[in-house]
């Protein structure tokens, strides 16, 4: 069985693809197309190009070049042949196909007005795969519990691109939504749950219906702007815990300020690799200040796996509650 | 009376030769409105539904039906897997197969194929133009068509018979 991601690729691209190992095969992260450049598949970290007979090298001068017709091919695939249907996309650079991967896009933009109107003559392609990863979310859960008021804290986790955050919001919100709280003290029943969805990454959504698990208490606002779509929320589904992907515009914060005075407890994610990069980014510092979030998560990914550290709303570094998980212990 | 018999079959066949051409001129003009009318509604799917191509094709392959809706739920069969041709590729490929069922000619033959090279790879404000292009050179090719029609349908009727008369003078 192919995943539905292959489906995007022309057979000749898909041919070559399906010649890898499977050891490679099955942990690919990223695939990048660039017209007239060699033909790149990203896994944990390391890269290879691919040579026309499927072998792998680093050497870009033996790999495969894609040539025009194959982005051309591949851009009618991804649109569905549709890219009129695809403009909003097109604005904001990326396409999220079936089973929530989303290609990235590079190419000549047409500006309207100062703003970008779309990309054409595309000719840069990333294809980032998304995994589910059930039980992602179980070394982390258990040190954002609120045990006064039987919910979780507000937290905002951070980390640099491709460390995983998606994967881990969208196994938070599975896990707070079923109630599965990995504490033994911790026996109240899962939450209702809110997730804004801007760019369909964290529950996949294809018309309107979660591909991936993300619970049996949760609601999914799918392609809606963050900020417009926690109002909505708000307004109309009464969340207890909303999860929201990628914050960081200055609407954003207001919004988080509006779901914290709704009493919505509220789990986030930012770019950023540290706990320094907050405060130089305006819009997030100003959410830094006002001491709304009760812990912050710092992702880092290493051979070994996932890890992370936690500081509490003070930024005082906070001791993980149980050893012997994945986790190294945070500086006290 | 062998003679006789032969006569008569040789006005039937002549006579209905003569129809079968009379009747090309007048689908013709036809079958062009039709494909009008379903680039139209592909406009409008295109416009105010947002609908992906390949099921904008099979809607409006149904509406049209006959040999010309023929040619768009092919073109839409293609785009699909196991083929998965370019949207170009698809319309292409439907056109070669199925322009022989229909009464219509190269000319608007070619107005279609290079209408497939910008189907479904711009925005929707391009679309509408290649779309509108495409159309008014079909109208074009529709007024020439009728002025055919016009001129040479009644005349292929009664020539048909008129020939199978001629020879038949002429056998005997």
């Amino acid at each position: 069985m192919n995943p539905n991601w292959l489906m995007v690729f022309p057979d000749k691209l898909r041919h070559l693809l399906l010649k890898l190992p499977p050891s490679i095969f099955a942990r690919l992260e990223e695939i990048r197309i660039r017209e007239g450049r060699p033909l790149e598949v990203n896994t944990g970290g390391r890269y290879y190009f691919l040579t026309a007979e499927g072998g792998m090298t680093r050497d870009a001068g033996a790999a495969f070049r894609t040539d025009k017709q194959d982005s051309k091919h591949l851009l009618d695939l991804i649109t569905n042949h549709s890219m009129y249907t695809m403009e909003e996309e097109l604005r904001r650079g990326f396409i999220t196909i079936a089973g929530g991967h989303r290609i990235g896009l590079a190419g000549r933009t047409v500006l309207s007005g100062g703003k970008v109107e779309y990309i054409r003559d595309i000719s840069g392609f990333n294809i980032r795969i998304a995994r589910e990863v059930c039980g992602a979310a179980d070394p982390v859960l258990p040190q954002l519990l609120d045990f006064k008021h039987n919910s979780v804290l507000h937290t905002l986790i951070l980390s640099p691109p491709q460390h995983g955050k998606t994967t881990l919001i969208r196994d938070l919100a599975r896990q707070i939504s079923s109630g599965t709280w990995g504490h033994p003290e911790a026996r109240w029943p899962g939450l209702k749950v809110a997730i804004v969805d801007e760019r369909s990454e964290i529950a996949g959504s294809m018309n309107g219906v979660p591909n991936y698990d993300v619970g049996p208490r949760t609601d999914v606002m799918d392609g809606c702007p963050k900020a417009e779509g926690m109002m909505m929320m708000i307004r109309s589904m009464s969340p207890e815990v909303m999860v929201v992907d990628e914050i960081g515009r200055p609407e954003d914060a207001e919004a988080l300020a509006e779901a914290l005075h709704a009493g919505v407890r509220v789990i986030a994610t930012a770019h950023g690799s540290g706990m320094d990069d907050l405060s130089s980014r305006p819009a997030l510092s100003r959410l830094l200040q006002s001491g709304f979030f009760q812990m912050y998560v710092v992702l880092r990914r290493s051979d070994q796996g996932l890890s992370f550290r936690l500081w509490d709303g003070k930024r005082r570094g906070v001791p993980l509650y149980n050893p012997g998980m994945k986790g190294r212990e945070a500086d006290a | 009376m062998l003679k006789m018999l032969g006569a008569v079959l040789v006005i039937a066949a002549t006579t209905l030769a003569g129809w079968v051409q009379a009747r090309q001129y007048a689908n013709r003009p036809q079958q062009i409105r039709r494909l009008i009318l379903a680039l139209k509604r592909l406009e409008t799917e295109i416009m105010y539904g947002f609908t992906p191509l390949p099921e904008a094709l099979i809607r409006i392959g149904e509406q049209s039906g006959g040999a010309v809706g023929a040619i768009f739920l092919t073109a839409a069969q293609n785009m699909k897997p196991p083929d998965n041709s370019t949207a170009q590729h698809a319309l292409q490929l439907a056109i070669e197969a199925g322009w022989k069922a229909t009464a219509m000619k190269t000319a608007e033959q070619e107005i279609m194929r290079q209408f497939s090279y910008t189907l479904g790879t711009s925005d929707r404000k391009d679309q509408l133009g290649h779309i509108a292009t495409a159309v008014r050179q079909l109208e074009s090719e529709e007024q020439e068509a009728r002025e055919e029609q016009n001129r040479y349908e009644k005349m292929f009727r009664s020539l048909g018979l008129l020939f199978g008369a001629f020879i038949v003078i002429v056998m005997y």
